[in-house]
């Protein structure tokens, strides 16, 4: 059944693409629609880039999304998700989410205590476009993206003067979502407020398969059992987010920028559906305060570019586990509080020579100053401890390349870089790129790419007490990326583009997290990891008619993760095995037709079945079978003289889906929401 | 073929439209589910016949609720997993950390799902629960109406009443925060219960098991990890010391022996800096003591020094549990291998002969023999 689901979804991909290609033929004598154009310009900063970008559009396909939910009905990483509202991390190529660098505006915003990043905590209201460099792309912006690297950034508004949109969502599990932004903008100044927040008791019903209630008779005998129907426990959450925006052009080669976006998140944590507690009896409760600011300065000539940016992030992670003791009184069992500041700075050039040669420079630092408490402990004297650590680390990258188009039809690309974490260098991390027109006709190019890497361990790898451990080493990769792409297409017809690629990387000293004797965690430099496997894109916009348009994309994924390190024992089953929790397939399909100020959306979603055993031995216990999601979504504009309205309703799990992202965690089924948004028309 | 006439243009363009949605919805039918689920589907078992039987308690990956229960026959050398799966349909939760059997009944503790199942111990039906615990490590029985239950995260332990599966008080632990609260494994000598506080801890508490209080405490090292009684009434314990950079203080780990009678340290045998011996268990005649150091350790516990050598050398893999058969002397050892895989069981005879070996479920890491 796998395999005839994989076999549609690549029959679906490439026959949409073909079919509606063929077909356009007949409609093109009559469509001359300004949106759909066709290029085959090639910037120069992209030799060889194995890419995703992700516009405004995409991003506000449903507002009320995380960037998680984006990426995974929209690109071919995977999302591992542990419930609504709940962390979210996303993941390239079979490797892990610390794999993954993420980017706002320019500043790094992995957390250097984890390594990784929650994209449940990014409203994708707030970003307006979203770069996915995959595998060795990465290394032109970035080092320690073994996976790749996501690069999140906002944009100015536009220069018309006044704008404010206001939307409000109401939805399922009394989910409410407020949106609110705010623009000014003219020839040298943008400004924009943006402001969401969300709230939801989030406690959605679902049929709990894991375990019974018992019914007894007066002797306590079981005399009966079922599956409860019940709800999601201590799964609320508030967030709010507010992003303030400034931007000034001099309009003489100069552009400066402010961006500052504050996050206060309450959330509780879900309880897992093994679990007996009464949920009144338990509170398990996440807090963060977030603030980001970066500033940036851009000096642009015609051949040449400079720029400089500055920022700052403060988070702080209260972690709270508390339980009644049967007389009101909440006592802690955990109580673990964080605080991080990072400091950013970065410069970086940019000098052309003609058109043939393009020569960067870029160097970036955080300085990362780590306070983490885990827990109070009465010492032998009576005295009051504290588990924890306080540590500080630098973290320098810079980075050369040269790019190099001799003719048209070539393109290379050399990018070294080099990193340093505390005191500690990686040698130098080289990276090549090449690509080249295969054919004028089509688009058709081709590319090739190879890169080392390296990603040092994070600050709770290094010094997480109990287990953290100084002694690991930085992780080793090298990846190869090979493959083509197109695009065609009708100027106001249609357009279409795809890609497919080979990728192979090699990750050495994977850092594992592994139990110990003495009762907790401990990671180490473990596993060697072949991954490899082919990503495909496809595209396809066209215009059916002056009052139709339609627009279809998928991506495909075959991902093996194979650990290929030693036996850890002489039992070890591990070795030549997938990575448990990497899918080896997946998928996404999504669909847009628009008739006048109507559209509606599709969106669906594949992951193949994830092994929970390194061994992939499939158990009752531990079975997480594939599954499908389908969303869709239908909105209608009203415009009038002084403003437009929109009116959408989005159904998720259209298909009431029993489903598992992750053991243990309760996902939805069914749930609607309903956007009501007003857009005055100020000028 | 090219329509140049915009009559037929006009025609067109609806017809192309029911086409496409027609492909849409055909394709929206076909991408939607076929989640395979197994439920409700019970196995009957009956081990009744089988006289002696080891269940092991796996522990699973924490917070993924993948723990499981197996079941071995030492005498047909048969093993069956996740047995509380397939006669129950439904998971046992997350981190089983002990079990313990009176009258037939097994008493299997899940950390950190908050409960204690009650199972028939031939055919793994379950037959009752105690919910709503704190985070459960071990069980220990005053009478058929009266347990004790140790926690981890609360000074206190939990006073149930097995026949009606319900929390009927608790016991207050001296000088324990609830935060730092551990008690772990109990042993009873006459009417007093002896528990070993783990986590943060360096005590050994004496409960009345009649009056339902800490009568008195004994220190010992750091982080007492287990507590068994031998055939003269001694009780061992023995200290993990800590950790590097614990506030709590790290030490050189130890092997205590103390007397139930007077409660008193009668000997401590002291570990190099930075061992971790773990997972004291005695034989059938409690007359021998077992323990992990990297390697499988056997001593007498009239012994007054640790042997040269061990019972059972260090095999490249980290040892995880251990018991021994209280008819035969068989030394059961847990190979825990990566932690995300089935975890192997190796069966030593008393005179360190592999006599079987059998994957179970993840981590296993308790023992308990039928």
């Amino acid at each position: 059944m796998k395999k005839l689901h994989l076999i549609l979804i690549l029959i679906l991909i490439l026959s949409s693409v073909f079919a509606n290609a063929q077909e356009n033929d007949d409609i093109r004598w009559y469509l001359n629609l300004p949106e759909i154009s066709i290029y085959a310009e090639r910037p120069i900063k992209e030799i060889g880039v194995q890419q995703t970008k992700m516009d405004s559009i995409v991003l506000k396909e449903n507002i009320a999304l995380s960037v998680a939910d984006v990426l995974t009905f929209n690109s071919s990483i995977f999302v591992k998700n542990y419930g609504r509202a709940t962390l979210s991390t996303v993941s390239f190529r079979g490797t892990s989410a610390s794999h993954t660098q993420v980017s706002w505006n320019g500043m790094k915003i992995n957390n250097p205590m984890l390594g990784m990043t929650d994209f449940s905590m990014i409203p994708s209201y707030f970003i307006d476009d979203a770069t996915l460099l995959h595998g060795t792309s990465s290394v032109n912006e970035t080092g320690g993206g073994l996976g790749g690297s996501i690069q999140l950034s906002t944009k100015p508004a536009k220069e018309d003067g006044f704008g404010l949109q206001y939307i409000q969502g109401v939805g399922s599990f009394k989910t409410f979502d407020e949106f609110l932004r705010l623009t000014y903008g003219n020839e040298h100044w943008q400004t924009s407020t943006r402001v969401v927040y969300s709230s939801s008791p989030n406690d959605f019903e679902y049929r709990n398969h894991d375990k019974k209630e018992n019914v007894y008779d007066e002797n306590m005998n079981i005399i009966d059992q079922y599956y409860p129907i019940e709800r999601n426990r201590s799964g609320a959450f508030k967030d709010f987010h507010f992003l303030q925006e400034a931007y000034y052009n001099t309009m003489k080669g100069d552009r400066f920028g402010f961006n500052a976006w504050y996050i206060n998140s309450n959330r509780e944590l879900p309880m897992l559906t093994v679990d007996y507690g009464d949920d009144t009896y338990f509170e398990n409760r996440q807090r963060e305060n977030t603030l980001r600011s970066v500033m940036s300065w851009d000096h642009v000539r015609e051949n040449w570019k400079m720029g400089a940016k500055a920022g700052y992030i403060h988070t702080k992670m209260n972690y709270d586990y508390k339980r009644d003791l049967g007389n009101g009184i909440m006592a802690h069992m955990t109580q673990s509080r964080s605080k991080i500041n990072t400091f950013y700075g970065q410069a970086e050039g940019e000098y052309y020579i003609g058109k043939k040669w393009l020569f960067t420079v870029n160097v970036a630092v955080h300085q990362h100053f780590v306070e983490s408490r885990d827990k109070s402990v009465m010492l032998q004297d009576g005295n009051e401890g504290t588990v924890g650590y306080h540590k500080a680390r630098i973290e320098l990258t810079n980075s050369a390349s040269i790019k190099w188009r001799p003719v048209d039809r070539l393109g290379m690309s050399v990018v070294i870089r080099e990193e340093m974490f505390g005191n500690e260098w990686t040698p130098i991390i080289p990276a090549f790129f090449i690509d080249g027109v295969i054919s004028k006709k089509g688009d058709v190019v081709a590319k090739a790419s190879v890169s080392r890497n390296y990603r040092f361990p994070s600050l709770n790898d290094l010094y997480f007490m109990p287990g953290g451990n100084p002694d690991l080493k930085k992780e080793i990769g090298w990846t190869y990326d090979a493959g083509f792409s197109f695009a065609l297409g009708r100027e106001g017809v249609y357009s279409l583009s795809g890609s497919a690629n080979w990728f192979e990387s090699f990750i050495n000293d994977w850092i594992i997290w592994l139990p110990t004797t003495k009762g907790f965690f401990s990671p180490d430099n473990i596993k060697d990891v072949h991954a490899y496997g082919i990503e495909m894109k496809g595209d396809l916009e066209v215009i059916l008619s002056k009052e139709w348009k339609l627009g279809l994309n998928g991506t495909l994924s075959w991902t093996p993760s194979i650990n290929e390190g030693e036996p850890r024992s002489p039992a070890d089953k591990s070795v030549g095995k997938q990575l448990p929790y990497v899918p080896e397939y997946s998928s996404t399909v999504t669909g847009r037709l628009s008739w006048k100020s109507w559209s509606f959306l599709y969106k669906w979603c594949y992951y193949s079945e994830r092994f929970t055993m390194s061994s992939n031995d499939i158990t009752l216990t531990g079975k997480l079978p594939e599954y499908f999601m389908s969303n869709i979504a239908l909105e209608k504009i009203i415009s009038c003289k002084w403003a437009d309205f929109s009116i959408k309703g989005a159904i998720n799990n259209l298909f009431n889906e029993e489903y598992l992202s992750v053991l243990s965690r309760p996902m939805p089924g069914i749930n609607f929401e309903i956007f009501l948004g007003i857009t005055p028309k100020f000028n | 073929m090219f329509f140049k006439s915009p009559s037929r243009r006009v025609a067109e363009s609806p017809r192309r439209l029911v086409i496409l949605v027609s492909w849409c919805l055909s394709v929206l039918v076909s991408l939607t589910s076929c989640m395979e689920w197994d439920y409700g589907l019970e196995e009957n078992f009956d081990t009744s016949a089988s006289g002696e039987g080891l269940f092991i308690c796996n522990e699973g990956n924490f917070q993924y609720g993948n723990a499981t229960l197996s079941y071995y026959n030492p005498e047909t050398k048969e093993i069956q997993n996740e047995v509380f799966y397939r006669a129950n349909a439904m998971k046992l939760g997350d981190v089983a950390q002990s079990m313990v059997i009176r009258d037939g009944i097994g008493w299997v503790v899940v950390n950190n799902s908050h409960v204690i199942f009650a199972i028939d111990i031939n055919t793994f039906k379950e037959v009752g629960r105690i919910t709503n615990l704190t985070s459960p490590r071990y069980i220990h029985f005053i009478s058929d109406e009266k347990a004790y239950v140790t926690q981890i995260w609360d000074n206190r332990i939990f006073i149930v009443n097995p026949k009606r599966y319900e929390i009927t008080g608790y016991i207050d632990i001296p000088n324990m925060t609830m935060e730092s609260g551990s008690t772990e494994q109990m042993v009873q000598y006459g009417k007093y219960v002896y528990v070993n506080c783990w986590s943060y801890q360096n005590r050994i508490l004496k409960i009345d098991s009649e009056t339902d209080e800490v009568v008195d405490e004994l220190i010992v090292g750091i982080q007492p990890t287990s507590l068994v009684m031998d055939c003269n009434n001694k009780l061992w314990t023995v200290t993990d010391g800590g950790y590097e950079g614990s506030p709590y203080g790290h030490e050189a780990p130890s092997l205590y022996r103390i007397d139930a009678e007077t409660f008193t340290i009668e000997k401590q045998f002291k570990f190099k800096f930075g061992d971790a011996p773990s997972e004291v268990q005695l034989n059938g005649k409690k007359d021998k003591l077992y323990w992990i150091n990297d390697d499988i350790w056997e001593m007498d516990v009239t012994a007054e020094r640790v042997p040269v050598r061990p019972f059972l050398p260090y095999n490249e893999t980290i040892y995880y549990g251990l018991t021994v058969c209280p008819r035969t002397g068989d030394v059961y050892v847990a190979d825990a291998i990566d932690y995300v895989q089935q975890g192997m069981i190796y069966r030593y005879s008393k005179d360190r002969k592999l006599i079987d070996e059998f994957y179970v479920g993840i981590i296993p890491g308790a023992f308990c023999w039928k």
